[in-house]
C-alpha cells in the first residue's frame, strides 16, 4: 500500500492510497466513487474516460494515479455549477448528442477542452479536437451541432 | 346521473399470429385485446407524439448521474474476470488455480466442471479463440487482474477450420459434431423460373461479392452485477431483453424465473449483441452463489470485440437478368455464410426476395460452423449484408444498360410485398427516391464532378442504394399506466431502451393517449421485478411492439379517470374529454384537473391495462427508404473520404422527428463503418484475432463523419398498428455501404466488390496496384 495522496477532485480534496500501477479511472470510480467517467477500451482508444487533469484533457485509463499527486481533476460530475448545467451540457440535451449516452462523459469533457482553447472552433477543428473519443451509436453529428451552438453563446444564459 | 359504463370485457381469447424477428417469421399465440383503440391515422392530430420533445433521461446522460451496469456498486462486491483460450481449436488437458488462489485478494476460481451444466461454461473442447475456459474473483480489479495472469491452463491443440472454405473442405476439423454445415443448408428460397426469368432477360450480370465480419464495438462493453437477496437472484445486465436474460439465467442456474430479477436502467449501445446472458452474466452469478457477495463481470475490450457477436462474413454471388428497358427478370443469389461456433441463420437472401418486383427470384444460402466466435445479430442482420451485393448488383446492371441506376430502381419499384404477394401496409419508398435525389442534386452531379484543380488527383463520384426492412413489430408486449393519488403518471413496462430514446417516446405516447402533459408522465422500464412483459429489444421492434400497448393502457386508464370524472362533474361521459392533464366538458368552460379528479379519490388508484394485439395478416409491414452517397477518391492513395449522404427513410409515423435523425445518422455511420473500415481479421496460422481492439479495428470517429442530411417521408401508417409507427432502427445501416460504394466505383470508373473499402482495394480495383 502506498502512502496516501492527495487530489482535487471537482474542486473537493480528496485523499487515495492507490495500489501501485493503479490508474486514475480506477481511482476516480472505484475509490471516489465518481461513476461518470466511463471505461470503454483501457488502452486508450476510445476516450469515454477522458478526464481534465490540472486543465488538460486525459484519457483516465492510461494516467497513472501516483503520477497524479497534488493534481486538480475534473470528471463529468464538475462540470454543473451546482443545480446549474454548464452550457455545453445544456446543448448536449437540446441537440440531442446523447444517445445511449454511454460516451457522453469523455465527450464533454473534451469538448469543454477544446472550448477553453479555443472558444470559435471551425468545423474541422471541432472534429480534430474531438476526434480522440469514440461514439458508436453516432452522435457526432449533434455533437458538433451542439459545440457550434455553444460557441456561438447560444446556452451561455443558464435555464434555471 | 349517467349509469357507469361496465369495464372492458375480460380478454376474448387466444389466436395465432405472425410476427417477423429480423427477417425470421415466427408464429405466436396472442391474446386478443380487450379493446383497440381506433388507429391514429394520418389526419389524427396530436399534441406531443410528433414533436421534438428532449430525451427524458438526457439530464442523467450529460451530468454522469445515469448508472450503467459498470457503475453499480454493491456493498462487499467482489470483482471477475473470464480467462480465455488463447487456441482456436484444441482440448482443455488442465487449470491449475493454485498460484491464483494464493494471490492476496482473490477468493475463488472455477473451470472446467464448476458451473452448472446447463450454463455450457468452460466444456473441455476448445473450439475457438476466446472462448471462457475459467475465471476468478477477487476483492479488486487490481487483485483479480494479478489472479487471472497467474492461472496456468493447459490446452492441446488441434487444426482448427476458421473460414467457410476450410470448414467445408472434404477432410476439415469438426467444428460441430453434427457437422460444419449447418443443418438444414443450403437453404434455398424461390419464386417464379429462375431458368426461364435468365431466358427472357436481353441483359445477364455476374457478380461475386464479399462482405467482412463486423464487430458490435459498443463502447460500454457487455457486463453483469449479481448479487443473491435472500432467495432471489438480483443482476443488472446492460441488456436489450431483460426477459430474455431472466429466462436464459434461470433456465441455466436451473432456478424458477420469479426467483431471478434482472434490471437494466441504462446500457452503453447494444446494436445486437446484447440479447440475453452471456458467459460474464453466468460468471458474475455463480460467483455470487459460491461467495454469498455481489459480483461484477465486466468485459475487457479485448474480450468484448474478440467474443461478443458479430455480424458474419458472407461470399455472395449474384446473377441478374433484365429487360433492356431495365424491367428485372431474374434474381439469383448462392451464398456462403461462416457463422462461428454458433449462431442463427441470419442470411442476405431474403432482402433479394422483397426490394423489387422480379417475377423469378431463387437464393441459396450455405451456413457453416466455423472455429470462430458466434455470430450475432448486428442491426439489420443479413440485409446489411445483402444490400451490399444487391444494391452493387443493381448498380452494375444500371450501368451496363446505360440506365440511371436511379431510374432502374424506380422501374423495379415493388407496388405489393413481393415475397408474400399482398400489399405493403404502407410504402413511401417512392417518396424516398425522390425527395432525396432532389435534396442530393441527383440530376445535377454532374456538374459537380470536376475536381479541385488544386487536387487533380482526386475525383469525386456520386452513388446511391435502397433499402427495405421487415418492422412490423408485434405482441406480446404489456403495458401498465397507473394514476398517483396527485395525477402523475406511471407507465409501467417491461421494455429497455437502448439509447433509442424508448423512453421518451412512450412518455409521449401515453401523454396524447391520456390527454396528459408529457411532464406528468414517468415512464418506468427495465425490470423484471415489477414490470409487465415485452420482448427483446431487437429487429426495431420496440416501438411499433411496445407503444400500441403502452397506448392502449394509458386508454384504458383515462377512460377509468372519466368514469370517476362523469359524475363529478355531472354530466354524462360522452361530454368529456381531456387535454393538458383536465377532464373539460365539451363546449363549456367547466373542467377538472386530473389532480381534482384524484384528489376526489382518495387512495383509490386507475391503473389501466394495455397489450399490444395481433398483426394484421393481410399486409405486410416494413420500413423503406433511400441513400445518395458523394465520395472524393485520391487516385493516388486509395484514400476514399465520404463527403456527403442524404438519407430518406419512412417509418410511417414519426414518435419524435429528433430521436428518429438521431437513429439515422447512427445508422448511417455504422453503415459508414461497415463500408469503409471494419473488418475483423484472423490470422490464417493460428486463427487468432489479430485486431481486438478499437485501434486495429476502426469505427468511425467524428472525423470521419460526412455530412448528413437523414430525413423521414412517408406518413402514419394507420394498417400497421394504432399508433401509425413502424420500427427505424435498424433499416438506415442497409443501404449506406452500397450507396458508398457506388460512389467510389463512379469517381474511379471501376466496380469495388468487397468492403471495407480500404485504400489498396480501391486502388486495386482501379487498377493502380
Ligand atoms: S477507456 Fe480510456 S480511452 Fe478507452
Ligand atoms: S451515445 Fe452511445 S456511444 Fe456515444
Amino acid at each position: 500500500m502506498q502512502p496516501p495522496m492527495r487530489l482535487t477532485v471537482n474542486g473537493r480534496a480528496a485523499e487515495v492510497s492507490p495500489e501501485p500501477g493503479e490508474r486514475l479511472l480506477t481511482t476516480v470510480t472505484e475509490r471516489l466513487h465518481l461513476t461518470g467517467t466511463k471505461f470503454g477500451c483501457g488502452h486508450g482508444e476510445c476516450g469515454a474516460c477522458s478526464v481534465l487533469v490540472d486543465g488538460r484533457l486525459t484519457y483516465a485509463c492510461l494516467a497513472l494515479t501516483e503520477a497524479c499527486d497534488g493534481a486538480a481533476v475534473t470528471t463529468v460530475e464538475g462540470l454543473a455549477t451546482g443545480e446549474t448545467l454548464a452550457p455545453l451540457q445544456r446543448a448536449f440535451i437540446a441537440h440531442d448528442a446523447a444517445q445511449c449516452g454511454y460516451c457522453t462523459p469523455g465527450q464533454l469533457i473534451a469538448a469543454t477542452r477544446l472550448l477553453e482553447r479555443n472558444a470559435n472552433p471551425t468545423e474541422n477543428e471541432i472534429k480534430v479536437g474531438m476526434s480522440g473519443n469514440l461514439c458508436r451509436c453516432g452522435t457526432y453529428p449533434k455533437i458538433i451541432t451542439a459545440i457550434q451552438a455553444v460557441a456561438r453563446g447560444e446556452f451561455a444564459a443558464p435555464a434555471r | 346521473m349517467p349509469r357507469k359504463k361496465a369495464s372492458p370485457a375480460p380478454r376474448k381469447g387466444f389466436i395465432k399470429t405472425i410476427v417477423e424477428v429480423e427477417g425470421r417469421t415466427e408464429t405466436r399465440v396472442v391474446e386478443i385485446p380487450a379493446f383497440e383503440p381506433t388507429p391514429w391515422g394520418p389526419d389524427t392530430a396530436l399534441e406531443t407524439v410528433g414533436t421534438r420533445a428532449v430525451r427524458v433521461d438526457a439530464g442523467e446522460k450529460v451530468t454522469g448521474q445515469a448508472k450503467y451496469t459498470a457503475d453499480i456498486a454493491r456493498p462487499g462486491m467482489l470483482h471477475a474476470i473470464i480467462l480465455r483460450s488463447w487456441v482456436a481449436r484444441g482440448t482443455l488437458v488442465s487449470v491449475d488455480v493454485d498460484a491464483a488462489r494464493k494471490i492476496r485478494g482473490v477468493i475463488d476460481v472455477i473451470g472446467p466442471g464448476d458451473a452448472p451444466a446447463k450454463t455450457r461454461l468452460f466444456p473441455r473442447k476448445v473450439t475457438y479463440a476466446g472462448q471462457p475456459i475459467a475465471a476468478v474473483c477477487a476483492e479488486s480489479l487490481h487483485a483479480v487482474t494479478a489472479g487471472i495472469r497467474a492461472l496456468r491452463a493447459k490446452i492441446e491443440t488441434a487444426p482448427f477450420a476458421a473460414t467457410f472454405e476450410a470448414a467445408t473442405a472434404p477432410d476439415a476439423p469438426l467444428v460441430r459434431s453434427k457437422g460444419n454445415v449447418a443443418e438444414g443448408s443450403p437453404v434455398v428460397n424461390a419464386r417464379g423460373n429462375l431458368a426461364r426469368g435468365l431466358a427472357r432477360a436481353d441483359v445477364v450480370i455476374e457478380r461475386e461479392y464479399r462482405t467482412p465480419v463486423q464487430l458490435h464495438s459498443a463502447i460500454e462493453p457487455h457486463g453483469a452485477v449479481a448479487e443473491w437477496q435472500g432467495d432471489q437472484l438480483v443482476v443488472w445486465e446492460s441488456t436489450q431483453g431483460i426477459f430474455r436474460t431472466r429466462e436464459q439465467l434461470a433456465e441455466g442456474l436451473e432456478l424458477p424465473q420469479s426467483r431471478v430479477r434482472v434490471i437494466k436502467q441504462y446500457m452503453g449501445g447494444g446494436f445486437g449483441a446484447k440479447n440475453g446472458a452471456g458467459p460474464h452474466t453466468f460468471v458474475a452469478a455463480i460467483f455470487a452463489r459460491r461467495t454469498g457477495r455481489p459480483v461484477r463481470c465486466v468485459n475487457s475490450r479485448k474480450a468484448e470485440q474478440s467474443d461478443s457477436g458479430n455480424r458474419p462474413a458472407t461470399t455472395q454471388r449474384v446473377t441478374i437478368g433484365a429487360k433492356r428497358n431495365g424491367t428485372l427478370t431474374a434474381i439469383s443469389l448462392s451464398a456462403d455464410i461462416p457463422l462461428g461456433v454458433g449462431g442463427w441463420e441470419g442470411g442476405p437472401g431474403q432482402l433479394y426476395h422483397e426490394l423489387y418486383a422480379c417475377p423469378n427470384v431463387r437464393t441459396e444460402e450455405t451456413f457453416a460452423y466455423v472455429n470462430a466466435s458466434a455470430m450475432q445479430a448486428f442491426r439489420a442482420p443479413g440485409y446489411a449484408e445483402g444490400a451490399f451485393a444487391l444494391e452493387g448488383a443493381i448498380n452494375a446492371l444500371a450501368a451496363k444498360l446505360g440506365m440511371d441506376p436511379l431510374a432502374l430502381r424506380r422501374r423495379n419499384y415493388a407496388k405489393t410485398d413481393p415475397r408474400k404477394k399482398r400489399p405493403w401496409s404502407g410504402n413511401a419508398l417512392l417518396e424516398c427516391y425522390e425527395q432525396a435525389a432532389a435534396r442530393f442534386g441527383w440530376d445535377t452531379r454532374d456538374s459537380r464532378r470536376g475536381p479541385a484543380a488544386s487536387r487533380a488527383q482526386v475525383r469525386r463520384g456520386f452513388g446511391m442504394a435502397a433499402q427495405i426492412w421487415p418492422t412490423g413489430g408485434g405482441p406480446p408486449a404489456y403495458a401498465h399506466v397507473r394514476i398517483n393519488a396527485d395525477a402523475s403518471i406511471d407507465l409501467l413496462t417491461g421494455t429497455q431502451d437502448l439509447g433509442t430514446g424508448a423512453r421518451t417516446i412512450l412518455s409521449q405516447v401515453v401523454a396524447d393517449a391520456m390527454g396528459a402533459r408529457l411532464s406528468d408522465v414517468h415512464t418506468v422500464i427495465g425490470d423484471t421485478g415489477s414490470l409487465p412483459y415485452t420482448g427483446n429489444s431487437w429487429g426495431s421492434m420496440t416501438t411499433p411492439s411496445v407503444a400500441p400497448a403502452a397506448r392502449m393502457a394509458a386508454e384504458d386508464a383515462r377512460r377509468m379517470l372519466l368514469d370517476a370524472a362523469a359524475p363529478m362533474l355531472g354530466v354524462p361521459l360522452g361530454k368529456l374529454e381531456t387535454r393538458n392533464s383536465t377532464v373539460c366538458v365539451r363546449g363549456t368552460d367547466r373542467s377538472m384537473t386530473f389532480a381534482e379528479v384524484t384528489k376526489e379519490l382518495g387512495d383509490v388508484m386507475i391503473i389501466g391495462r394495455g397489450t399490444r394485439g395481433p398483426n394484421p395478416l393481410d399486409v405486410s409491414v416494413a420500413t423503406f427508404g433511400a441513400q445518395f452517397a458523394e465520395v472524393e477518391v485520391d487516385t493516388r492513395t486509395g484514400v476514399v473520404r465520404v463527403v456527403r449522404i442524404v438519407a430518406a427513410h419512412d417509418a410511417g409515423r414519426i414518435l419524435n422527428p429528433t430521436l428518429a435523425e438521431s437513429q439515422l445518422e447512427g445508422g448511417i455511420i455504422q453503415g459508414l463503418g461497415y463500408g469503409m473500415f471494419e473488418e475483423r481479421v484472423l490470422d490464417p496460422a493460428t486463427g487468432l484475432q489479430l485486431n481486438p481492439d478499437l485501434h486495429d479495428y476502426r469505427i468511425p470517429t467524428i472525423a470521419d463523419t460526412p455530412v448528413i442530411d437523414a430525413f423521414c417521408v412517408g406518413q402514419a401508417d394507420a394498417a400497421a398498428n394504432h399508433t401509425g409507427a413502424r420500427g427505424l432502427a435498424e433499416p438506415p445501416i442497409i443501404p449506406t455501404a452500397p450507396a458508398i460504394a457506388a460512389a467510389v466505383a463512379d469517381a474511379i470508373g471501376a466496380e469495388l466488390h468487397e468492403i471495407p473499402l480500404t485504400p489498396w482495394r480501391v486502388l486495386a480495383a482501379a487498377g493502380e496496384v
